[in-house]
């Protein structure tokens, strides 16, 4: 049994790769249910990191600094009345929220959290994550239809419009980048993988690949990202002061939360779409710059010491808890939370599980930047309205994201290019 | 369209401001609330709150000397003071005080015009109640000051 599992983790490959069942199975789990602890997490910085954005403290009863909040959420979720309105289409209102989270859910196969931590290495990986995600919107369209009722409708038409356009840019912006993995090997790929190690073999991530080019290719596919998921500045689907809540106005209870963590597992998919194709995926940041093998080892510490440094924190805040009675369960709580996060450090400097955890890590690392600046847009900007959201989407996205790919086209094969017209003047 | 205005549109300069201020806001020292019931906020010194009735801390009794000053001052006349002469000492002290909170706009008139210093309006102010009736404060209660509602099951 050991030997089997040691066996695996030598291999380095993908349990896709290796044909095995038992361990896909594995990662599939493992997958769910680090995506479900993502949402939780997610849950929890977004109210805090708003709040204190809005000068505000944010969820403090419900543990520590408000840490059991999102399972209190949950368990109220489950519990609650599930309401199905007169007239609704009961079937499609069942099989909307379903539909959406299983497709949510589907793209995380082929994501590459590192070269061996993904479920597969499927070589149209990016075609399929950008296929699948998309059907989300018919699952978001369903649930608008099935509801019966005007604010539903209203915010699955516009999020039905929004998310198809936008889906444009974004896809021309991801050809722009796929052109560059063919740039040094000159065969181009579409697998996740094969994308992150073109970045490795070119020793450059394609954020900075033919200077502008990538950078505007990221932009565009970072702003068209936000459009996607239906979220601030762009949400105007579910725009609370117009809509109520779009089209998840008439569901309720676990059919909500389905919704809920539908929409935040779809953030982190397009998200992790953005840090392998741009920023290099699973790679340290620096390859170049500081390079060598002390260097590698000095960055197979960070992951760990991350961990450590966000226990010190806890216990900083356990110190500067207000020395009040009520706050003892709380402060030996936080107390608590910090030992688990330095053991989880601690765990991470062991030397086997370092090399194995280190891609991981960046991998994440790199996703939580956007989850971050995912709040950050939603405490800053206020909501477009719906013309300006198409204009911005076809007259300026579209355009950009199209020049973009032509040229990076053109520079892609500029020697072949500069040689055919130099032939034919001769 | 002039070239800075369209740089700036471009190059996402406002919105880059905008996330600029909102990434300050973050830190603990631009904080504006507080956990209530627990962490109290600071009242100013001027607040003017729940009224109440001193007691000279030695002998227990009364400041109030029943001048009515207070009840004339009062432009809601809510304050009704009823007295009688102690014979030994020839010094008035209530019999029966209301006070009636409910119509209180809390101008601080009449505890400026008493005579002693026996009313005053102190920086208490937790003074919701579950019905009206509890508003008009007699004297014990003007003299245990505030008893804030507690929720309980």
């Amino acid at each position: 049994m050991l030997d089997a599992i040691k066996s695996y983790l030598g291999s380095n490959v993908t349990p896709g790769e290796a044909g095995s069942v038992l361990w896909a199975t594995i990662y599939v789990l493992l997958i769910t249910i680090g995506v479900s602890l993502a949402v939780i997490a997610m849950n929890w910085l977004e109210r805090k990191i708003l709040a204190h954005m809005q000068i505000r403290l944010g969820p403090m009863r419900v543990g520590p600094h408000g840490l059991l909040q999102p399972f209190a959420d949950a368990l109220k979720l489950l519990i609650k009345e599930d309401v199905i309105p007169e007239g609704a289409d009961k079937i499609v209102f069942w099989i909307a929220p379903v539909f959406v989270m299983m497709t949510a859910f589907t793209v995380f196969i082929v994501v590459p959290f590192g070269r061996t931590s993904a479920v597969t290495d499927m070589n149209i990986g990016i075609l399929f994550m950008l296929g699948v995600s998309s059907l989300g919107v018919l699952g978001v369209i369903m649930g608008g239809w099935a509801s019966n009722s005007h604010y539903p409708l209203m915010g699955a038409l516009r999020s039905g419009a929004q998310m198809v356009s936008y889906e444009i840019a974004m896809g021309l912006a991801i050809i722009s980048a796929v052109l560059m993995t063919s740039l040094a090997s000159g065969t181009g790929t579409l697998s996740m993988i094969g994308i992150v190690q073109a970045q490795a073999d070119q020793h450059r991530w394609f954020i900075f690949e033919m200077f502008p080019l990538g950078l505007m290719a990221f932009v565009v596919f970072a702003i068209a990202m936000v459009a996607e998921t239906n979220r601030a500045p762009f949400d105007l689907p579910e725009a609370e002061s117009e809509l109520v809540a779009g089209f998840m106005t008439e569901y309720s209870g676990f059919r909500w939360s389905l919704f809920f963590l539908a929409e935040y597992a779809a953030m982190l998919a397009v998200s992790s779409i953005a840090v392998t194709l741009w920023l290099g995926g699973w790679l340290r940041p620096f390859p170049n710059w500081l390079s060598g093998p002390a260097w590698d080892l000095a960055f197979s510490f960070v992951p760990g010491l991350t961990f450590l440094g966000l226990a010190a924190m806890c216990f900083l805040g356990t110190v500067r808890m207000p020395k009040i009675p009520q706050f003892k369960i709380q402060t030996v709580g936080l107390g608590a939370f910090g030992a688990l996060l330095a053991l989880v450090g601690l765990l991470l400097l062991v030397p086997g599980v370092r090399e194995r955890s280190q891609d991981v890590f960046w991998f994440v690392a790199k996703v939580a930047c956007f989850m971050y600046l995912y709040i950050w847009y939603r405490g800053t900007f206020p909501r477009y309205r719906f013309d300006q959201l198409m204009r911005v989407g076809w007259k300026v996205l579209l355009p950009v994201s199209l020049g973009i790919l032509i040229v990076t086209a053109i520079v892609g094969v500029r020697q072949e290019l500069w040689a055919a017209l130099t032939g034919v003047a001769r | 369209m002039s070239l800075q205005p369209l740089l700036r549109k471009v190059f996402l300069v406002d919105l880059i401001k905008g996330m600029g201020v909102t990434f300050r806001n973050q830190s603990e020292e631009q904080r504006v609330t507080e956990q209530y019931p627990l962490e109290r906020p600071e009242i100013f010194e001027r607040f003017r709150g729940q009224p109440r009735l001193k007691v000279n801390p030695d002998s227990g009794e009364s400041l109030c000397i029943v001048c009515n000053l207070c009840a004339l001052a009062c432009p809601e006349q809510l304050i009704v003071v009823k007295g009688e002469r102690n014979p030994v000492t020839k010094r008035k002290y209530p019999v029966s005080w209301t006070y009636d909170l409910s119509r209180c706009m809390f101008c601080g008139l009449c505890a400026e015009a008493c005579s002693t210093d026996a009313l005053e309006l102190t920086q208490d102010y937790e003074m919701a109640l579950y019905s009206r009736e509890g508003m008009v404060l007699d004297q014990a209660a003007l003299e245990r000051g505030q008893e804030p509602v507690r929720y309980a099951k």
